[in-house]
């Protein structure tokens, strides 16, 4: 056992176990953990913020290099403050509308490029899917599970004929993808606590290289 | 209260502790459980194969924090050993301010064991905010973007970012991505518009969510979680490339003995339910 000098990995280890501690109940280290991580968290933010948003991009473009054009996001930014004066904050809704239509404009586009037009393309059997079998199969069936679980979420018709089977063909693939999703989870949630696991046996004990 | 309630019930203090005890004893005694790498792993990794030493750089956005170094970092690390021991030109930004923080931690560690020169085989562009601003705008003009580098250095004074303008000039853009912003702005903003090759390593929550752009060819290929980098680690050490360490790798057995314990509780569970409803 190798323990570590280094104050800064003690008080990261100590932190670790007072946060682990709420696994058997709740208890006054894990709330003076949770609380001081908060405050720290929120302090760290508003500074990170500051230093790498608003004064690259406000501070020194308006005030340093005098770039006037600045003065409307400003305006926009303040504008978000009138939120808490009851008398003035329907103002909040420029910015927001501003925000909005901005965001709007760009992202509408590139989520149908991205998210419509692509994939629906990607679900396409062309020639090169079936250059190899095994490829050919996997198309398919990504064709057919697209199309059942599309007509699941159909509710525009009864669902009976020739519906209701392949709305049921569409709820299995969908409880598929719910299990992958959730395996994943699962497999994130172990690889986090491994992580930590390594940094108190490594680095704070020294068990492990 | 009977052997059928007994295991639907067992107490969380003893599913935890079970579950801490499968993860540190394999972590300080290995068993070396093989790890086979995936087809999407394997992808990426091929992906980075096919480029020509010294040609155009990869650009690789560290899109995470602290919260997802276990899986992302390692991630991070085995990349930049890959490029360098390719003599591939590195670019790293960051879209996540704290990700600025985790590149400057590992170039600290990895260009100075294959002798790598700042400005001439990486360059460090640091975070910016406005994510989706700051894809769309690298496409048109990145000295726009990115007059400067993390140092402050003009980026037309360094001699590998001099020549660069727009995407056309990379070869790669791999994000490590922890959520949003992410691989998904570097799709909707980049790659849809501008076209070039864009890979991601993601954490396992997300990565169910990546095959369908995978299987579209949107993503040329994909690092998912923890085992995602230990596959890529072992990609590089069966071709006999130096790894400066082989972080998720050594996790693995770890990870498979903490999985079959969930799986082991989640099917006694379930009997113990069973077996309570057909009593009733």
């Amino acid at each position: 056992m190798n323990l570590s000098h280094d104050i800064l990995v003690w008080i990261s280890s100590l932190l670790t176990l007072c946060i682990f501690s709420f696994i058997f109940k709740d208890n006054p280290f894990y709330r003076f953990a949770e609380h001081l991580f908060v405050g720290t968290s929120a302090g760290y933010f508003i500074a990170l913020q500051y230093h790498n948003v608003i004064y690259p991009n406000l501070i020194v473009p308006l005030f340093k290099e005098g770039q006037l054009l600045y003065v409307i996001p400003l305006f926009l930014g303040i504008l978000y403050i009138t939120r808490f004066i009851p008398q003035l904050s329907w103002l909040v809704r420029i910015p927001i509308a501003f925000l909005l239509g901005w965001g709007s404009g760009v992202a509408i586009p590139a989520a149908l490029q991205t998210d419509v037009i692509k994939q629906i393309q990607g679900t396409m059997l062309v020639r090169e899917n079936f250059i190899r079998w095994d490829n050919g199969l996997w198309s398919i069936i990504i064709l057919i599970g697209v199309v059942a679980t599309l007509i699941f979420f159909f509710f525009s018709k009864e669902r009976k004929g020739i519906i209701k089977p392949i709305a049921n063909l569409g709820i299995i693939f969908i409880m598929l993808g719910f299990g992958a999703s959730f395996g994943y989870t699962v497999m994130a949630r172990i690889s986090l606590l491994i992580g930590r696991f390594q940094f108190l046996l490594g680095d704070w004990l020294g068990l492990i290289k | 209260m009977n052997f059928a309630e007994r295991i639907a019930k067992i107490p969380r203090q003893i599913i935890y502790t079970i579950i801490a005890l499968a993860i540190i004893i394999p972590l300080i005694i290995p068993i070396g459980m093989p790890i086979n790498v995936m087809p999407q792993t394997q992808k990426l990794f091929n992906a980075i194969e096919s480029l020509p030493p010294d040609g155009k750089p990869i650009l690789i956005s560290c899109d995470f924090d602290p919260q997802s170094m276990p899986e992302l970092y390692p991630m991070l690390e085995a990349l930049l050993n890959h490029c360098f021991n390719r003599n591939l030109r590195v670019l790293i930004l960051a879209l996540w301010p704290q990700g600025a923080g985790m590149a400057e931690m590992v170039l600290k560690k990895v260009p100075v064991v294959y002798n790598k020169n700042y400005g001439k085989d990486y360059v460090f562009l640091g975070y910016k905010a406005g994510a989706a601003a700051v894809v769309l705008g690298m496409g048109d003009n990145f000295k726009n973007v990115f007059p400067a580098d993390y140092y402050n250095n003009p980026l037309d004074a360094l001699p590998l970012t001099a020549q660069i303008k727009n995407y056309n000039d990379i070869s790669l853009v791999i994000s490590l991505s922890a959520g949003d912003p992410g691989y998904r702005t570097w799709l909707l903003y980049g790659q849809s518009k501008f076209g070039f090759k864009l890979g991601a390593g993601v954490t396992a929550v997300s990565a169910a969510d990546t095959y369908p752009y995978l299987n579209s060819g949107q993503l040329t290929g994909v690092f998912a979680g923890m085992k995602g980098a230990a596959e890529y680690e072992t990609a590089l050490y069966k071709k006999g490339y130096k790894l400066t360490s082989r972080t998720a790798t050594k996790a693995m057995d770890a990870q498979s003995l903490g999985h079959f314990f969930i799986m082991l509780f989640i099917i006694i569970g379930n009997v113990g339910y069973f077996f309570m409803r057909r009593k009733k």
